[in-house]
């Protein structure tokens, strides 16, 4: 079962990534002319898109659940999100959104490393927020988000070893303070299964998201309301991590 | 509030904000290399160490100065005694 997993799912997904290479600019330019969306929300609907097909690729092997997003969800928009970090392949599975005008925030390696993907998140305007530094990053988001797209972070930054929440970084939370954005924490479990760190070896697996309420940051005040902020996010997505993972 | 008072509460306080390993507050650990805060976290601290010691620190140059955990210990100290200092 695992054999046929990896040799079915590696060849079609490269087959896949250099179908979706070689089709992009024509899709693109058709795209734009019936649509005349931004070059960017066209990237981040094509960033999707890939995804959902991956999703369809892997679909023998792994089932996908999601909760909490219903019609309310659709049009809390924009928003911030932020999300728990198990698997490389969490990012594939953010397709599972309802929603694609979004804007992934990542660290500057994805950027460097991911050479097919690079042009692609540099069109989507996704925030490297490593080498550009918060005040940057922040000056990008507010105008991805007054254009009407959202933000999407990892707010632990690396992917967990343990599947336990690791610590949060502050940038997500500081953020929906400045923009006055509602924060939507995202959860998800399963992907670390899929495909563990530091291994390639595929498994299969069930991958559950669960959207959190909004967070509003109108209700956190002063100067360490993104503090605050930060910590109660984390504490009602380890609760809820706890009771999925109790499920699976 | 003695020095070692003082380094106690620091420490005590940068692990339950930045959830580290108590094993890793060493006075020569590095704050970004060793303890993993980057320049936000450092915005943090300061919010967080000003509340705790009851000291103005925000703006103050020595803080580019900072590398190590001992650093933070001796900067807020002659903090926290220029301004008692300053109160009497």
């Amino acid at each position: 079962m695992l054999a046929l997993m990896n040799l079915w799912v590696y060849p079609l997904l490269i087959i896949w990534t250099v179908v979706g290479l070689l089709i992009s600019p024509v899709t693109f330019l058709l795209w734009r002319g019936v649509s005349r969306w931004s070059v960017a929300k066209i990237m981040r609907h094509f960033i999707w898109l890939y995804g959902r097909v991956w999703m369809l690729i892997v679909l023998p092997f792994v089932s996908f659940k999601r909760e909490g997003f219903d019609q309310a969800y659709r049009q809390r928009t924009p928003c911030i999100y932020v999300i728990n970090h198990l698997s490389f392949f969490d990012t594939f599975c953010m397709a599972l959104q309802p929603v694609s005008d979004i804007a992934f925030v990542v660290r500057a390696w994805p950027f460097r490393r991911l050479f097919w993907y690079t042009a692609f998140m540099r069109w989507a305007r996704y925030l490297d927020v490593e080498d550009a530094g918060f005040s940057a990053s922040a000056e990008e988001a507010r105008l991805i988000t007054d254009a009407g797209g959202s933000i999407l972070f990892f707010p632990e930054g690396h992917r967990s070893r343990d599947g336990e929440l690791q610590r949060f970084y502050s940038g997500a939370f500081l953020l929906a303070v400045k923009l006055n954005l509602p924060l939507v924490p995202l959860c998800i479990t399963g992907t670390d299964r899929l495909l563990p760190p530091g291994t390639f070896c595929l498994r299969p697996a069930r991958v559950r998201m669960q959207a959190l309420p909004p967070v509003d940051p109108a209700a956190f005040t002063g100067e360490d309301a993104h503090i605050v902020m930060r910590k109660q996010v984390k504490a009602k997505m380890a609760l809820k991590l706890k009771e999925m993972r109790a499920v699976d | 509030m003695t020095d070692v008072e003082i380094i106690s509460l620091v420490n005590d306080s940068l692990i339950e904000e930045f959830e580290l390993d108590e094993s890793a507050m060493v006075s020569e650990a590095e704050i970004f290399a060793d303890l993993g805060l980057d320049s936000l976290d450092i915005v943090d601290m300061v919010v967080v160490l000003e509340g705790l010691l009851e000291i103005k620190i925000r703006d103050d140059e020595g803080l580019r100065e900072i590398r190590t955990l001992g650093d933070i210990h001796r900067f807020v100290i002659t903090k926290k005694r220029e301004t008692e200092t300053a109160a009497d």
